[in-house]
Order: structure tokens, then C-alpha cells, then sequence
């Protein structure tokens, strides 16, 4: 296993968060800590969660697969500080 | 316009497009059907909701629109499971319209409650639950959208009873704008250069050449470089099954030199498709030599199983495109050309004839292309005999091979055969079903019947439960545990069972009546046709690398290994 720190910008939208756990369960992904609350800009939220990852699996495949829910706006790598920005 | 939501509804899908819409009614969606009453757009009621949403994917596919089928609320909606998870994974463009409970109820377990949405979360592109009735046309819009841009999919859009009944003013939609990834001109000329270089290449080709329209761009390059091509399971009649660069499908039941074009090059261009493990086998066993360049419309699919040398996010017909604009030396390939049809001549497709001297099914099959030809639409059930319409059907044209890839889903056929046949009327739709299969769906029958679709069936009775019963044949000492149906003892007999659904049931039993009997079926035009094509219950689907081991192991009978026993 190994740890990631994640943080997303997702529309506020109904179902938005549910979308993103039930991608977590469907992949296997540990949940060690999720936290949701406001953006800056009204119509947004933002989720910082730390995962676990089975071996072989990465973080940017993670990542993408995140950026695929047509309400998450961006998903940032943490882990290192140094971010990886995928536009959505 | 001064509507309702039920009239906003249906103004909106006229609106996009939508011609056809296969459901059926019940309490939580009923208002729609009063302003479907007098719409232009045709409604094909079902008999079985599973039907309405399988046929979408079927029209999907025939037509590269967007399918659309429609449900009430709870079972209604439960039962399109199935076909959403099948579009899911297939990426097929369809959008499920499902009644609600009325919004003050939700949550209470009212009658014929079910969140839907939840259920499908993990199954669907996205999905919408409206509560203002105004927001119907942009819902609408978007879920068409949606469904079709980028990794086509299903995408659901729940619409509770009350908002259905509200009045509210139409506005149209504005249009979606819609935009294509734009290609990394670095990851083109990375990819030339290793097809430049490359000595022993191949195209692997999947489903998504199919989704992008870009059959004609593929041919395009591989007779530029004269570099072979394998189609799988997905993507039969992305590249024509009579060109001499086509090595045929590759994967579990792929042709041997399908299966060793992967297995022995240098470079694999893979192009829409996932390396799914019906095709790579065990995955550190797949292609050890090759590079690999891997294109694909989704981020997400590029270096999830195999990684890739060098990737390619973007739209199959405009990375061909480009590729074809850079590429300008082709390698030589002599060598590797020698090799590949040398395999070809000694491993070609073939089959016995079963030792009871009952019917083969592979020759049902292979008369039937031969007979039918490749205009047709042809859709499959899950089994043997949707191996076999993958071997021995000759695929000519994208859209022509319409099955169950990723889901696996037994009873696709027959209301998928309905949904292609309702959006090509021009053609003619042949379902190639197995008679377990056939048994899950074929209530559909009566849909055609009734509505004027007039398919063609060809049950290969082989008896059981065929590919299981291989399987027990082959990993379980031949011990057949609850494969056999019945079907030989006429438990169900499919001509009555046709003739009763308002087809024309016919029987062919040896191998002097298939031509007849097909002729027969092509012949009638004003009802569906159903052929009980009597088979041999031994036949088995070769060849065949088994689950769990390396495409090394490829056997292209029992026993034989052309590949793991060859001395390089
Ligand atoms: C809905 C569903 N249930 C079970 C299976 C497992 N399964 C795969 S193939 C098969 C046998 C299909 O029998 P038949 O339709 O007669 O086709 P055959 O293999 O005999 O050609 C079964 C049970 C499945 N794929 N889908
Ligand atoms: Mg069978």
C-alpha cells in the first residue's frame, strides 16, 4: 500500500460526492481521511483525502480516473507538494 | 412555449434528435406518455424493460447516434441495470430515461421507490435528477452531450413524477459545445519515430475505431506501412476480415497468428482499445518484447494495464490522421511478413465435424456469412456461438458486429438485434443466438412481431450451456454440473415457441437444409424468422488460450502449442 494525499475542486452539485466514493469502493481504494467543505468560489467544493493504494495501482491513473467525473473540476497529487494539475 | 415537464420532455428529445425511444410505462413516468401519444418520435414498448435498454445499445451502434429507452420508477428502472452496466463497459452512447417518486416522497420508501441513481453510480458516465421542471431541456442536452463526446457511455436522467406534472415554459437548449482532445504533436512524432524504427509491428485495434468513425483513416496507414492489424472482439469490421494485412481477432479465442503478431512484436500501435485480459491473458506474460504506443480518447485507459512507451490522448480517427501525416518511411518488414504467413498457412481457422455426426455449428455460421454477406448487421448472444459469429462471420464494415464485450451479457441479442434493426430498417439484422441465451430476451420477439421489426434469429442449439460446459469439458474432468438445458429435447421447442411469438419458426437439423433454411428466412420480409439450428453439444470454440496463463500457450487445438513449442 502506498499513501497518497489528494484534493479535489468539485461541483456543487447533488451526487458529486457519492460519485467520487463509490469510485473509491469500486477500485479498491482505502479511505484513510476525507474532509469536504466550501471554495473559494460559491459553487464549488473542495475534498482533501488521503488514500491508500493497492500495489501496482498509481496515483496519476487514480487521478484520471477522478478527473472522468464530469463533476470534479481539478484533482491535485499532495503527496509530494508538488502538484499535478489536471484540468477538467 | 407554455408545457408541462412531461412536455418539456418530449419537445427536448425531439429537439436533439431522438427518432426512436424503447420503454415502458408505469405510474412514476406516465406523464410523459400523454405528450408521446401525439409526438413524432417513434415509441417501441417492450416486454421487458431489460429489452428496451439493450435494444438502445443495439440502435446506438447501428446508427452512431444515441440510443434512448425509458422506465418507470423501481423495478422499471432496477431491471435497466443490466444494459447500463453492458453500455458501460462496452462505452456505448445511450441515455435512460426513468420515472421518480414525486419529490415530497423521496427518501420515505414510497411505493415503487428505488434510487436509482445510487444504484448505478458505478455504471454510468454520469446522471442527473432534475427538480425544476424549467431545467428539463439543458438536462436533456447535456445527457445527449454526454453520452456521445469524449469515452462515448450510459448516462441516466431521473425525473420524478411531480416535476413531470408542473407547468413550465419550453426554452430550447442552447446547443453543448463540444470539443475534441487536441492531439500532443510530440506524442505523434515519438510514435512515427517508433513505428519508423520499428521491425516486427502491429495494429492493435479495439472498439474505440468503431466509436470514433475511424475504419477508413486506419486503412489509410496500414497500407501506407503495410503494417499487419488484429481487430478484437469489439472492433470486428473495424478493417475489412478480407484484407490481406488482417491477422483476425487476437485474445482468448483469437486466431493463432492474431494471437502471436502481439505475442512476438516489437511495437504494438494500439489504437481504442484497453488490453483487457480476454486479450492480453496473464498480463507480465503479454507481448515481452514490444514497445507500445497507445492512443486512446480516456487519460484514464492509457498505462492502466500495460504501459505505454508513449501515449496518445485523443480521438482514433484524428491520431490516425495525424500519424499518417508524419509517418513517411515505412519499415521493412520482410521478415515479419514471413513469419505471420507462415502461421497463417499452417494455423488457419478450421473445426471438425462433430463425431455424432450431428451439425457443426461453425458451418451454420460460415453458410450464414456466405449467404447473407457483409451488409448485414449481425448481434450475438454470450457464449460459444458468439465466438464462432466472431471467427466465421467475414466483417467487412464497422457497426456490422454488434455483441456483448466487456459485460458479457447473456440475452443481448435478440432486443439488441431489435434496437439495430429499428435504426438501419434498410438492412438486414441477423441475431446469432445461443439457446440459453435466447431464453432470457426472447419475450422481444413479440415487440418485432407487433411493432413490424422484422429480424432474423439462428438459435445454435447446441443443448447446453455450451461455452460453461467447455469449460467443464476441459478444467473440471468433463463433470457437467447444471449445463444442460433441455433444448435438444425440444424443453423449450423454439418453432412453437417462434410461432407463438408471431415469427416464422423454422428447424434445420443437417448439414443439406442450412442453405435452405437460411434462404427461406431471408425470404420473408413482413415477420421476424426464427431458425432452430439443431447442433452437436461437443463442439468446442478453438482456439483458445486458457484463463490464467500467457497467450504463449495459445493452442490452436487441444493439446497443440504453435507458439510455446517453436524454437525461434
Ligand atoms: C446473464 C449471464 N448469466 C450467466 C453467464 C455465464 N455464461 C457465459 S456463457 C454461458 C452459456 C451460454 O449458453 P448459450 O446461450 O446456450 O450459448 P453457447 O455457449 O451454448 O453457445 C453462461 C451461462 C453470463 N455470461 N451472463
Ligand atoms: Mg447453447
Amino acid at each position: 500500500m502506498t499513501r497518497h494525499s489528494l484534493s479535489l475542486l468539485l461541483r456543487n452539485e447533488p451526487g458529486a460526492l457519492a460519485r467520487i466514493v463509490v469510485l473509491f469502493s469500486s477500485r479498491g481504494v482505502d479511505v484513510e481521511s476525507l474532509s469536504l467543505g466550501p471554495a473559494e468560489r460559491g459553487d464549488l467544493s473542495r475534498l482533501d483525502v488521503v488514500v491508500d493504494l493497492q500495489p501496482g495501482r498509481t496515483p496519476a491513473q487514480l487521478i484520471k480516473q477522478l478527473g472522468r467525473i464530469v463533476d470534479v473540476k481539478s484533482v491535485v497529487d499532495r503527496t509530494h507538494d508538488e502538484a499535478i494539475e489536471l484540468g477538467a | 412555449m407554455d408545457t408541462t415537464g412531461a412536455g418539456a420532455l418530449i419537445k427536448a428529445l425531439e429537439d436533439v434528435g431522438c427518432e426512436v425511444i424503447f420503454g415502458m410505462p408505469g405510474g412514476a413516468i406516465l406523464p410523459a406518455y400523454d405528450p408521446l401519444y401525439e409526438s413524432k418520435i417513434r415509441h417501441v414498448l417492450v416486454r421487458h424493460e431489460q429489452g428496451a435498454g439493450h435494444a438502445a445499445q443495439g440502435y446506438a451502434q447501428a446508427t452512431g447516434r444515441v440510443g434512448v429507452c425509458m422506465a418507470t420508477s423501481g423495478p422499471g428502472a432496477t431491471n435497466l441495470v443490466t444494459p447500463l452496466a453492458d453500455a458501460y463497459m462496452d462505452s456505448v452512447p445511450i441515455v435512460a430515461i426513468t420515472g421518480q417518486v414525486s419529490r415530497s416522497v423521496i427518501g420515505t420508501d414510497a411505493f415503487q421507490e428505488a434510487d436509482i441513481r445510487s444504484i448505478t453510480l458505478p455504471i454510468t458516465k454520469h446522471s442527473f435528477q432534475v427538480h425544476d421542471p424549467a431545467d428539463i431541456p439543458r438536462v436533456i442536452a447535456e445527457a445527449f452531450t454526454l453520452a456521445l463526446t469524449g469515452r462515448p457511455g450510459p448516462v441516466l436522467v431521473d425525473l420524478p413524477k411531480d416535476v413531470l406534472a408542473t407547468a413550465t415554459t419550453y426554452t430550447p437548449p442552447k446547443p453543448a459545445a463540444q470539443s475534441r482532445p487536441v492531439l500532443s504533436p510530440v506524442q505523434i512524432r515519438n510514435a512515427a519515430q517508433l513505428i519508423g524504427s520499428s521491425r516486427k509491428p502491429v495494429f492493435y485495434v479495439g472498439g474505440g475505431v468503431i466509436r470514433s468513425g475511424a475504419a477508413a483513416e486506419l486503412r489509410k496507414l496500414a497500407e501506407k506501412t503495410r503494417i499487419p492489424v488484429v481487430t478484437t472482439l469489439m472492433a470486428r469490421g473495424a478493417f475489412p476480415d478480407s484484407h490481406e494485412l488482417h491477422l483476425g481477432m487476437p485474445g482468448m479465442h483469437g486466431t493463432v497468428p492474431a494471437v502471436a503478431a502481439l505475442q512476438k512484436a516489437d511495437l504494438l500501435i494500439a489504437l481504442g482499445t484497453r488490453f483487457d485480459d480476454r486479450v492480453t491473458g496473464l498480463l507480465p506474460h503479454f507481448a515481452p518484447h514490444a514497445a507500445v504506443v497507445h492512443a486512446d480518447i480516456d487519460p484514464a485507459e492509457i498505462s492502466k494495464n500495460r504501459k505505454a512507451d508513449v501515449g496518445i490522448v485523443g480521438d482514433c480517427r484524428d491520431v490516425l490522421a495525424a500519424l499518417t501525416a508524419v509517418v513517411t518511411r515505412a519499415p521493412d518488414l520482410t521478415g515479419w511478413w514471413e513469419y505471420l504467413d507462415g502461421l497463417r498457412t499452417t494455423y488457419p481457422l478450421g473445426y471438425d465435424w462433430p463425431a455424432d455426426g450431428m451439425l457443426a455449428p461453425q458451418y451454420v455460421i460460415e453458410r450464414l456469412s456466405t449467404l447473407v454477406g457483409p451488409e448485414a448487421i449481425y448481434t450475438a448472444g454470450v457464449g460459444q456461438h458468439q465466438m464462432w459469429a466472431a471467427q466465421y462471420v467475414k466483417y467487412e464494415r464497422p457497426g456490422s458486429f454488434i455483441n456483448s464485450g466487456g459485460a458479457g451479457t447473456m440475452g443481448f441479442a435478440v432486443p439488441a438485434a431489435m434496437g439495430a434493426q429499428a435504426g438501419a430498417p434498410d438492412r438486414t439484422v441477423w441475431a446469432i443466438d445461443g439457446d440459453g441465451c435466447f431464453q432470457m430476451t426472447n419475450q422481444e420477439l413479440a415487440t418485432c412481431a407487433a411493432e413490424g421489426i422484422p429480424i432474423k434469429v439462428a438459435i445454435i442449439n447446441n443443448g447446453n450451456l455450451g461455452m460453461v460446459r467447455q469449460w467443464q469439458t476441459l478444467f473440471y474432468d468433463g463433470r457437467y454440473s447444471n449445463t444442460r438445458l433441455g433444448t435438444h429435447d425440444r424443453h423449450p421447442d423454439f418453432v412453437r415457441l417462434a410461432e407463438a411469438l408471431g415469427c416464422v419458426g423454422l428447424r434445420c437439423e443437417t448439414k443439406s437444409e442450412v442453405d435452405g433454411a437460411v434462404l427461406e428466412a431471408m425470404a420473408v420480409r413482413d415477420r421476424p424468422v426464427v431458425i432452430d439450428f439443431v447442433v452437436g453439444q461437443d463442439a468446442q470454440v478453438w482456439p483458445m488460450v486458457a484463463a490464467g496463463t500467457g497467450n504463449d500457450e495459445v493452442m490452436a487445438a487441444r493439446g497443440i502449442r504453435p507458439l510455446f513449442d517453436e524454437e525461434e
